[in-house]
């Protein structure tokens, strides 16, 4: 399929992909952090996001959730131990979700410019307040169609096990693949040869894609 | 040079023997007082006579029931609105180049029940224009705007945007506009300020917006109340010294000129209403109410008289005040009775929406500092020259 024709396609309210979530509130080349519009609706651990803005696309693995109070002097306290159900909670107090808020880190796995693809770090960050989309089925699919992004995740430097995310990230876009297995083969042998020379690492990561 | 607390420990240690020792004695009193309270309950009418027949130089309320009451709240409604409006300022600073201050006033409005929401929310407003800054009479003398003065004005703010946010709600449940601290400007009482002063901040200011809260209750279901955390008032102890007075009619320039101590009525001074109430009410009941007497209710409120209760928390018994179209109508004295409580017990002690519109207004220190940057900054891309005084800089600066 056609880079314009995926872009151009609406999003679909029975996959749940395709829509606003967020916003970029701190970005840099590697990785922004953006916050989410509705609290805890942050999208899954590994999954593909994007921001656009004029240059183009760019296109992310979240690889860290999330939720705290808004202002840093502000701590959580208990409230639901006389409650059976932590909606009451919220519904005790519907201040709390505006005094909460939930982020996500995303790592810069790629981005699209003028009519390609590319699977490494675009030539600018991500604009501060651009819109945060997730992606498609169709666009997980066609962006995960080589695995060359996959040596930026798998060389992060980043405060989350590094390997946790790369196994979400691929169990996450084989559901986009017609033949999710085929994928994860695919995906074993490309870690494969980026890991050859640390066969624990290697074996402990094959383990994450089942 | 920081605070040297060595040198202090000694005195504080003082302290607390201190009110150690007067702990007993305290006792002794407050139990007097109580059984004073009791026994005038059953003669509500022979008290409310000795009050109008009285001169006293202590602030004495009016009566509206019976002194010992212990009324229980009522259901608190499932479906109900509370809005807070709280402020913070930025005081003019003589030493900047800029004159201007700030009031920021935050507010909650918090939705429960069905459909339970929330809408947090500031409004900052810079005031440098020359009838912002002070206030102007009819022949043209001024009163800056800082200081003392400038406390008041953000309280009417606050009043203002309450009785704003209201004209635009279009829910129609039960509705509790509380405000921070007393219904009574205090401070234009003390009587330093020029008529045209008291008249543009209160009967101008503070009374219309109490004004069209009132108006607004025609509309819609509607209390308005202040609330008073760990209140320092006297007024009902002070009824405790009239009762106890043995001169008939009371006078105390008559009788107690000049004198502060060993006067009869001195058995219950030194309390608070708060001890007393503290003592009187079970958890969660309020006190009788009782109307404010002082000269600047008499003189300006109307229908807006101030009237109290207190109401006993589990942590602290706080005072409530409530205009008198509130008090005159069981069912909202109820409402503001049982939202209050409700309120307490989500906020941990304190009630929630007042602690959130505090949350939104507050102006730290930093933010001082900040604001002043800005304006110094975006002064001087304008090309406006700085006149900054010596004071201010040495303070910045802090050079050995």
């Amino acid at each position: 399929m056609d880079i314009e024709q995926i872009k151009n396609q609406k999003p679909k309210v029975k996959d749940g992909n395709g829509s606003k979530i967020g916003e970029v509130i701190e970005a840099g080349s590697a990785e922004f952090t953006a916050q989410c519009y509705k609290l805890d609706q942050a999208p899954p651990l590994g999954s593909l996001v994007k921001t656009q803005d004029k240059l183009g696309e760019i296109y992310g693995v979240v690889y860290n959730v999330e939720t705290h109070s808004l202002e840093p002097g502000r701590r959580v306290v208990a409230r639901g131990e006389n409650m059976e159900a932590e909606e009451e909670i919220f519904a005790a107090n519907p201040q709390l979700s505006r005094l909460l808020t939930t982020d996500f880190r995303v790592l810069v796995v790629g981005h699209v410019e003028g009519k390609s693809w590319h699977h490494y770090l675009p030539p600018k960050s991500a604009s501060i307040h651009s819109f945060v989309y997730t992606c498609r089925l169709e666009e997980v699919r066609a962006f995960t169609q080589t695995l060359d992004f996959l040596s930026l995740i798998v060389n992060a430097r980043i405060p989350v096990p590094v390997d946790e995310v790369a196994g979400a990230c691929l169990r996450y876009a084989s559901r986009a693949h017609r033949d999710p297995n085929a994928f994860l083969v695919k995906a074993g042998k490309e870690l494969a040869c980026m890991l050859s020379r640390d066969v624990n690492r290697l074996n402990s990561l094959l383990k994450r894609l089942k | 040079m920081s605070l040297d607390l060595s040198k202090l420990i000694g005195q504080i240690v003082d302290l607390a023997a201190s009110l150690k020792s007067k702990a007993g004695e305290r006792q002794t009193k407050l139990d007097f007082a109580l059984k004073t309270l009791k026994s005038l309950a059953a003669d509500l009418n022979a008290l409310k006579q000795k009050v109008e027949e009285s001169k006293t130089t202590w602030l004495v309320p009016g009566l509206k029931e019976n002194i010992d009451l212990g009324q229980t709240a009522p259901h608190c409604p499932d479906d109900f609105i509370v809005l807070a409006s709280d402020g913070s300022h930025i005081d003019v600073d003589r030493h900047q180049s800029a004159h201007c201050f700030l009031i920021n006033i935050g507010i909650a409005q918090l939705q429960y029940g069905r459909n339970p929401d929330a809408q947090l929310l500031n409004f900052p407003y810079l005031y440098f224009k020359d009838g912002e800054v002070a206030i102007t009479s009819a022949d043209g003398r001024q009163m800056p705007i800082e200081g003392q003065l400038l406390g008041i004005k953000r309280g009417i703010e606050e009043c203002r945007w309450l009785a704003e946010r209201i004209k635009e709600l279009d829910v129609d449940l039960p509705l509790v506009a509380l405000l921070d601290g007393s219904l009574i400007l205090w401070r234009l009482a003390e009587q330093v300020y020029p008529d045209f002063v008291v008249r543009e901040l209160l009967v101008d200011g503070f009374l219309k917006y109490l004004g069209q809260l009132e108006e607004l209750n025609r509309r819609r279901r509607l209390a308005v109340a202040s609330y008073i955390s760990f209140p320092r008032s006297t007024e009902v102890v002070n009824l405790l010294r009239l009762a106890i007075c043995p001169h008939l009619p009371v006078d105390c320039d008559r009788y107690c000129s000049g004198k502060f101590e060993g006067r009869e009525c001195d058995v219950v001074g030194g309390l608070l209403d708060r001890d007393l109430f503290a003592r009187l009410l079970a958890p969660g009941q309020r006190s009788a109410l009782f109307s404010s007497r002082s000269s600047v209710v008499a003189k300006y409120y109307g229908a807006n008289e101030v009237n109290f209760f207190y109401v006993r928390l589990d942590g602290e018994v706080a005072r409530v005040e409530v205009p008198l179209w509130v008090a005159e109508d069981e069912k909202l004295v109820g409402l503001v009775h049982s939202a209050i409580l409700d309120q307490c017990r989500r906020g941990l002690g304190y009630p929630v929406a007042l602690s959130e519109a505090h949350e939104q207004a507050v102006v730290n220190f930093a933010d001082r500092e900040q604001f002043w940057e800005l304006v110094n900054q975006i002064l001087v891309e304008d090309g406006i020259f700085l006149e900054n005084s010596a004071k201010s800089e040495s303070k910045r600066a802090r050079w050995i």
